[in-house]
């Protein structure tokens, strides 16, 4: 295992001046099994550079920005390089202004918050609230204008006056297609106390959708959405080039790399975001990714102290997702990673951004449990799903959630087998493992729970910000991984691997949407998996196939044995029933799944054991599998027995807690 | 009598009671009978003749498992992996100190249960401050003769209980802990804050308990019949016997960790084949006696320390010793 190249002292409490020198040679994307384009691509990433362009760089940004921690302000001034890329003719500049989500308790983040939790919750303190003020705003280049009068909030999404997330800035002239702009934008900011993992606690600073940031134009129009509270984020691709200034003794982390021109100045090219954090507590650790056929990455970790003996699990968590994603769908082009250890209660852990993430662990932490790598595969897995190709999240949250799930899922698996069962008590301070429970992939992993309980909450084309608040989690991440996971089980990996593979070849530094997704499936799987998608993705009917009914009598010599199988739910998936008789023969037969039921019946000469509908558990999405078997010889008073017996001594100590009070 | 005394003293004489032990562990397996056999029912319904029973017959079917909770209401919402082994212990524990509500029908359960242990409460006091064998008969005499005044005493205690649980908690762990760990961005510095919290519920908990206990002593021993009056004699007790009644108290409570520490070792997991269910059972049931030996033993060792210390020789002098005439009456009497 390659360790860390470098450390630095944890009490020197310096500012990075790392850089990535590494010259990264991108790996032909074909070798990526299905891919269609790039065979002959070959880029550098030096120090944040990138040579050939891998996207189309429309939105770039010079930014240069200053922290007051005691009052917690940013000042910040950018300037837009824009390029309209678009076919529709430009009338109007849409930004996103984030922080408003956090200026009142009227905002539509803060409404859905309510929804979510169903009560209003506690109201922060006054300092606590955030905000985000444009002061001036002006065109720079040859026809120079002050637009600050002109600017305005709107609400596209759901009209709320009290919503100021979307500024609109008209133009004095109409930006045509393949035109472009250059704005610069002065604003400041109060960093609130943590909402959405962005904030301050204590010394403590994770700066993320900080600043005036433009939406996207779309050939219909500008797609710059109000902030929700259960949806993420959406902005083309450029070039970042940011200067900090923090105290002079406080460690920064940010997207891209740091240049060794200036305090905290950092550089990156094809990302869509920039997201930075500082404190004077971070120690830092270094170390590598090698692979014999991908990229190496330099990866620098901003820890905790009271997590200093976990830098390594850390490492390894970011490595698993390096590799396994670099093979199964393309190689990591940026040479680089930063991977943050948030601070406790700083709510900012478990979120992707450009180049780096936050992960999440505990101080108390058990073996066996992947903690923290599970967080850590999957937010260094969003580098692939989400920042190298660049679905809308407000709308399609499913595209870079779901398929990170899945791919977390399979990746987990891979190298952190078995992973048990754990409950944290005491105020959740204290972990307990439970090592007769393995967590498995298929469930626990893709999260079937999840998808369970708001499995008709909403259908997942359903744009992803007017999910019902609440139900995200099941119908993005669970249901996604559920499906895609059926598809490797139905289909084979092979297949699926060619079909996720092509999907980030063609789609990476562009803006795929759920249509192009399902082309590619059926382009490479090769026939048309339309219904499958009306079902998984364009509704909420859920899938439960069970055995009504199970006989087995004599006629003559031989057993008439009758299965009778059911399609209880209202989706259909063709599936595979089995009889097995006490001889030790089994039937299988394959059943489309779509009548309402279907009855199956043997002449043999034993009686049958048992039926199984979907034996091989093909069908991950079936939300009730308990009903997918019978058998003559039931076990279910031996298993109840069993486990009240169980039970019993946990409720004898339950009464014996009560007890104590007499 | 030293503390140390009265602690041995108090062991031997739940030692020498065993049908006290056998009495009480009856009633914690019966109060808890039908509520076992009422979850066996919801388990065995909702596995049908399905072969998920197979796997979840030989090991952890938690596929199943999950479905079960996902369906269940009432009493099959506390059926959760987390009653396997000793994490059905942690469970308890943190709930005691988090102060987690549990399902009605388990308040419920508990609810009886405590009623019948202020009806037991007399008769064992009595039997170990006697220190003899009192029969059944002289048994539950007594703790007819006490269960109204306990339950009189209970009334207090509940109300003492209530203000602890329900306004103290919350005030220390829903407001003070917040409140200091409000830009606390160290874990280890939170959990250590919430442990000292932890300790002083804790002591405000003992400190109540080690009050309503001695009450109890008194009220038995003596023969009391205000309540109030041996809540007062209890709390002169031990404000004259401090050292000795705490130091009493936190051996009885080591007794009790080390109960839980000796579980933690032995505790069965989710043990496959018959043998080892059993077996794993018979362990459990082995913890749940020693816990109880352990809760005997707090009240056989203060009332022995309030006999040694002979708090009540002042006004309890020469009585006759008829039955029912109190024990300490009996104990003078005694040659």
């Amino acid at each position: 295992m390659f360790r860390a190249p470098h450390l630095l002292l944890t009490g020197m409490l310096i500012a990075s001046t790392a850089t990535a020198q590494a010259q990264v040679r991108l790996k032909p994307d074909t070798t990526q099994g299905g891919s269609t384009q790039g065979g002959t691509e070959r880029s550098t990433a030096e120090g944040g550079a990138i040579n050939p362009p891998l996207s189309p760089r429309n939105a770039n940004y010079t930014i240069d920005a200053s922290l007051e921690p005691a009052t917690r302000t940013i000042t910040g001034r950018e300037l837009i390089t824009w390029h309209n890329i678009s076919t529709k003719t430009a009338t109007e500049l849409q930004f996103h202004l984030y922080w408003n989500a956090w200026r009142d308790n009227r905002s539509t983040w803060m409404r859905e918050a309510s929804l979510a939790a169903n009560r209003n919750p506690a109201s922060p303190r006054e300092q606590d609230w955030g905000r985000i003020d444009v002061t001036s705003i002006a065109l720079t280049d040859s026809t120079p204008a002050d637009l600050t009068p002109l600017k305005h909030v709107i609400a596209p999404d759901d009209g709320n006056p009290d919503d100021q997330t979307v500024m609109a800035v008209p133009l004095p002239q109409p930006i045509a297609p393949g035109v472009g702009l250059t704005i610069e934008v002065k604003w400041t900011a109060h960093v609130p106390r943590t909402f959405s993992r962005t904030g301050a606690i204590g010394n403590y600073f994770f700066i993320a959708q900080w600043f005036p940031k433009l939406g996207v134009l779309q050939d219909d129009g500008w797609n710059c959405h109000q902030f929700h509270f259960s949806t993420e984020f959406f902005s083309d691709y450029g070039v970042y080039d940011v200067r900090l200034t923090v105290p002079a003794t406080w460690v920064v982390g940010a997207t891209g790399v740091e240049r060794p021109d200036g305090p905290h100045h950092f550089y990156q090219e094809d990302v869509h975001d920039f997201a930075w954090t500082t404190s004077p507590d971070y120690i830092e650790r270094h170390a590598g990714f090698e692979h014999p056929s991908l990229p190496h990455v330099d990866m620098r970790l901003l820890l905790q102290p009271e997590h200093a003996d976990q830098a390594e699990r850390h490492f390894t968590a970011t490595r698993t997702a390096l590799k396994y994603y670099g093979e199964w769908y393309g190689a990591y082009p940026y040479g680089h990673i930063t991977i943050i250890d948030p601070a406790y209660q700083s709510g900012a852990g478990g979120m992707e951004y450009p180049t780096l993430f936050t992960a999440g662990t505990r101080w108390w932490i058990a073996k066996g449990v992947t903690t923290p790598e599970g967080v850590t595969v999957h937010e260094a897995g969003h580098q692939f799903w989400y920042g190298i190709v660049g679905n809308n999240e407000f709308e399609d949250a499913w595209m870079d959630e779901g398929f990170n799930t899945f791919s977390t899922a399979r990746a987990v698996s891979q190298v952190f087998d078995p992973s048990f069962y754990a409950q944290r008590y005491f105020g959740g301070f204290v972990p307990y493992v439970f090592r007769d429970i393995v967590l498995t992939r298929e469930t626990d992993g893709n999260g079937l729970r999840s998808y369970r309980a708001v499995a008709k909450s909403d259908d997942q084309s359903t744009p992803s910000y007017r999910y019902f608040p609440g139900s995200g989690g099941g119908i993005t991440y669970s249901k996604t991984a559920l499906w895609l996971n059926t598809m490797e089980r139905w289909l084979g990996w092979p297949t699926l691997q060619r079909i996720m593979s092509t999907h980030f070849a063609r789609w990476r530094f562009k803006h795929p949407k759920p249509h192009d997704f399902f082309d590619i499936v059926t382009e490479v799987a090769g026939r048309d998996l339309g219904w499958y998608f009306d079902q998984v993705s364009r509704g909420s009917n859920v899938f439960d196939y069970g055995v009504q009914d199970l006989k087995s009598e004599p006629d003559g010599d031989q057993f008439r044995t009758t299965v009778v199988v059911r399609r209880y739910g209202e989706a259909i998936f063709p599936v595979d029933v089995r009889a097995t008789f006490r001889n030790g023969e089994t039937v299988t037969e394959h059943w489309s799944g779509r009548d309402r039921w279907k009855l199956y019946v043997y002449d043999r000469a034993a009686k049958v054991l048992s039926a199984q509908v979907d034996p091989e558990r093909v069908l991950l999405l079936d939300v009730n599998t308990t009903n997918n078997s019978r058998t003559l010889e039931p076990k279910a008073h031996a298993a109840a027995t069993r486990w009240s017996h169980t039970w019993w001594v946990w409720l004898e100590d339950v009464l014996l807690s009560y007890g104590f009070f007499v | 009598m030293t503390w140390f005394a009265a602690w041995r003293d108090g062991i031997r004489r739940v030692n020498r009671a065993p049908a006290i032990l056998a009495g009480v562990w009856v009633l914690t397996v019966l109060v808890s009978l039908p509520l076992v056999l009422g979850l066996r029912g919801m388990i065995e319904q909702h596995l049908g003749s399905s072969l998920a029973a197979d796997s979840a017959v030989s090991g952890v079917n938690s596929d199943w498992w999950q479905e079960f909770s996902d369906q269940a209401t009432g009493l099959g919402v506390t059926f959760k992996p987390t009653i396997i082994g000793f994490g059905a212990v942690l469970d308890n524990l943190s709930a005691f100190l988090d102060n987690d509500s549990r399902p009605v029908v388990i308040v419920g359960a508990a609810s009886a249960y405590i009623v019948l242990w202020i009806f037991l409460a007399g008769g064992i006091i009595d039997r170990y401050a006697r220190d003899r064998a009192t029969r059944a008969h002289g048994f539950f005499a007594a703790s007819g003769v006490f269960f109204f005044r306990f339950l009189r005493l209970a009334a207090v205690m509940w109300a003492v209980y209530a203000v602890l649980f329900g306004y103290v908690h919350a005030w220390l762990f829903g407001t003070v802990f917040p409140a200091m760990t409000r830009d606390v961005t160290v874990e280890r510095t939170a959990f250590f804050e919430r442990v000292g919290l932890y300790l002083v519920f804790g002591l405000l908990v003992a400190a109540c308990n080690l009050i309503f206990d001695y009450a109890k002593v008194r009220a038995v021993v003596e023969d009391r019949r205000s309540m109030i009056g041996a809540i007062q004699s209890a709390i002169g007790f031990i404000r004259r016997n401090g050292g000795a009644a705490i130091a009493l108290y936190l051996a009885d409570f080591f007794l009790f960790l080390g109960v839980v520490a000796v579980y933690a070792l032995v505790a069965p997991g989710a043990s496959t084949g018959v043998l080892y269910t059993w077996l794993g059972f018979a362990i459990g049931q082995l913890y749940i006696l020693a816990r109880l030996w352990v809760k005997l033993t707090f009240w056989a060792s203060e009332t022995a320390l309030f006999q040694g210390r002979l708090a009540h020789a002042g006004y309890v002098a020469a009585p006759k010793p008829a039955w029912p005439e109190s024990p300490s009456a009996e104990a003078i009497s005694r040659p």
